[in-house]
């Protein structure tokens, strides 16, 4: 697979169709896999895969470094390439600007890995690799909603107070450093909620109330949205389980609306849609 | 001769500490591969074991993430301000890296350059630091590049050596780690030793020569296109010490307080008029390495850099000084400056 990624990388630059290909690549002495931008051809030896091609590279599609650069073809897995489809459903990205290539993955260990049903890749350019999607666990006969994060779950099971103990201790470790704001590929505001400062609305510092509101705001801006990379939670340096927020409202999102954002072209955000079959009174 | 104190005995006294109203500050796991430094309430949550650093850094201790300066109240036109004096509460930071306690030495001339800061020097004057010497490093340590190495005594009062059998030789270095270890320790005729440091990776004083050059030759857009711009590395960093001053409060009052604050940021120069002198990643990330090994060579006379290697560890995308220090080393040796259109 990585033989024919770069085969197919150099043949899109050669051919000018792209200007830029944002991939995975493996150059420093301690050999961590990062991202590499690569603009010339014969540098598409770079590019690597392997199972520690874990980020979500659809963010880069949003810096201005990186937009400055021309028109890109990026490197996705099935779960990042969902990100694609919400962006452009949000108008962020022009889909006919970017060459999309999927590769078909075979897990990452990461958590998100175990309910993976998206592991070939969809709605990219080219696909690279086979893979089968999993069959997607149904839930219960009765109706009765059970997460398909055993994590998840078993944070259900304590009770109110146990749960706010349990935020408290892992929030309390925030530093704020907003490294999951900034890998999010989500996250685009041109003027983040926590930069405003006439007037502030949420505190920057990082106390426990300071970190609470940021979390917390931030999850439900993603309500609807997440995709569920869990980028956030692979960067955070305080090692903080920010998925199990993010998945919380992504299953209420597909509970009551039986929407999952990036998986179809033709839904409509459910934040963002107006309907005039609406169930809320107050909305028609 | 030698002195040594065995785990148990050690433990014993940190919750002698806890017990006599002192705060400790040492590594904790948080889960597994992650340990921090924290403030704990009990010995048992100290963890010494680890083969790898704590992601963050003992900073903390002595410039906390968030410091209150002063409360405010209104009353009518006037406003009242309340002194907040931080409270007399010593504190050790037991089972720091050489690479963390060598940052405490590194940073008090500019917290006592123009002006001495007070809630630093408060925090310093009542800290105690035990540290422990390394006994293994990563791909990401480079702490012999800067001048420091596994058992460096710098920035510690006393330091705690792994003997095995769950003993450690104890070194003390000043009057306030005398004190604190005093009739805990027993003589022995062992002697620890340490596991070599990391090897040289670059030689610090050709990076401050060639960066001059740099400022303008070296490809920092190209380097800086992974980088994200969170404050990971410098918040992670046991030297990075900017700081913000914010009022936190409502229509009756509030709280005036310092909170660290990091050059990676956008918003970090942004201007009131939206003017920002460093608007591109490329300008932050050098603004960061310029900081840390031209300017602060040249005022203070050495490296605002311990070689901790937390800014590549807790990276997003793998960056840090480290992969940036490498290249402009090689980059001007080989003459190739600007060449390459790919970051390593």
């Amino acid at each position: 697979m990585q033989t024919e990624l770069r085969q197919t990388c150099r043949r899109l630059l050669e051919e000018g169709t792209v200007r830029v290909v944002i991939g995975y690549g493996q150059t420093t002495a301690a050999g961590a896999v990062h991202p590499v931008f690569v603009t010339r051809p014969e540098d598409t030896d770079l590019l690597v895969w392997n199972d520690r091609c874990v980020a979500n590279l659809v963010k880069y599609l949003l810096r201005k470094e990186v937009r400055a650069l021309g028109k890109p073809a990026i490197v996705v897995k099935g779960c990042d390439a969902r990100a694609l489809v919400v962006l452009e459903k949000e108008s962020q990205i022009d889909r006919s600007q970017i060459v999309a290539i999927g590769m078909a993955c075979a897990g990452q260990n990461q958590p998100k890995c175990e309910a993976c049903d998206v592991a070939a890749p969809r709605f990219t350019d080219v696909v690279i690799g086979q893979a089968n999607s999993p069959e997607r666990q149904r839930d219960s006969a009765d109706g009765t909603h059970r997460s398909r994060d055993a994590a998840l779950e078993s944070l259900r099971a304590k009770t109110p107070a146990e749960r706010m103990a349990f935020w408290k201790d892992e929030l309390s470790r925030c530093v704020k450093c907003y490294a999951c704001r900034q890998v999010c590929p989500l996250c685009y505001c041109e003027r983040c909620i926590v930069d405003k400062n006439q007037p502030a609305v949420i505190d920057t510092s990082a106390t426990l109330k300071g970190n609470f509101a940021w979390h917390i705001t931030r999850a439900f801006h993603l309500a609807g949205r997440c995709v569920g990379c869990d980028r956030c939670t692979a960067v955070c340096p305080a090692g903080i389980d920010l998925r199990l927020l993010n998945l919380s409202l992504a299953e209420a999102a597909e509970k009551h609306f039986g929407y999952r954002p990036g998986m179809d072209l033709d839904a409509e955000p459910i934040v963002g849609a107006y309907s005039i079959q609406d169930r809320e009174d107050f909305i028609r | 001769m030698t002195e040594a104190i065995s785990r148990q005995a050690l433990l014993e006294l940190v919750d002698a500490w806890l017990g006599q109203g002192k705060r400790v500050f040492a590594p904790v796991q948080v889960k597994p591969g992650l340990d921090l430094y924290e403030w704990i309430q009990k010995s048992s949550q100290v963890h010494l074991d680890s083969s790898v650093r704590p992601a963050n850094s003992i900073k903390e201790a002595v410039f906390p993430r968030h410091e209150k300066l002063y409360d405010y109240r209104y009353a009518g036109k006037q406003i009242e301000l309340i002194g907040a004096a931080p409270p007399e509460t010593p504190q050790i930071v037991l089972g720091s890296r050489p690479c963390d306690a060598a940052a405490l030495e590194i940073l008090d001339p500019v917290f006592n350059w123009d002006e001495a800061d007070g809630f630093y020097n408060h925090w310093r004057r009542l800290t105690t630091v035990v540290s422990l010497a390394c006994q293994g490093h990563d791909d990401h340590c480079f702490c012999t590049s800067v001048g420091l190495g596994p058992d460096s005594p710098r920035g510690a009062d006393a330091m705690l050596v792994d003997l095995g059998d769950d003993r450690y030789e104890v070194r003390t270095f000043s009057p306030k780690g005398i004190a604190i270890l005093a009739g805990r320790t027993e003589s022995t005729e062992e002697a620890a030793t340490v596991a070599p440091g990391p090897p040289k990776r670059f030689e610090v004083e050709s990076i401050r020569r060639c960066l001059p050059e740099a400022f303008e030759k070296f490809p920092w857009p190209a380097m800086s296109l992974r980088c994200l711009g969170c404050g990971a590395c410098a918040y992670a960093c046991p030297t990075c010490h900017c700081f913000d001053i914010v009022d936190e409060g409502d229509a009756r009052g509030g709280c005036r307080a310092r909170n660290w604050d990091t050059c990676q940021f956008a918003v970090f120069t942004q201007h009131a008029s939206g003017h920002n002198p460093r608007s591109q990643q490329g300008q932050r990330q050098r603004q960061r390495i310029f900081h840390k090994f031209r300017m602060y060579p040249d005022r203070f006379g050495e490296v605002l850099c311990t070689g901790c290697g937390n800014c590549t560890r807790v990276c997003p995308a793998a960056l840090g000084v480290r992969p940036i220090l490498e290249r402009i080393e090689n980059s001007t040796e080989s003459q190739t400056v600007g060449r390459v259109s790919n970051p390593s």
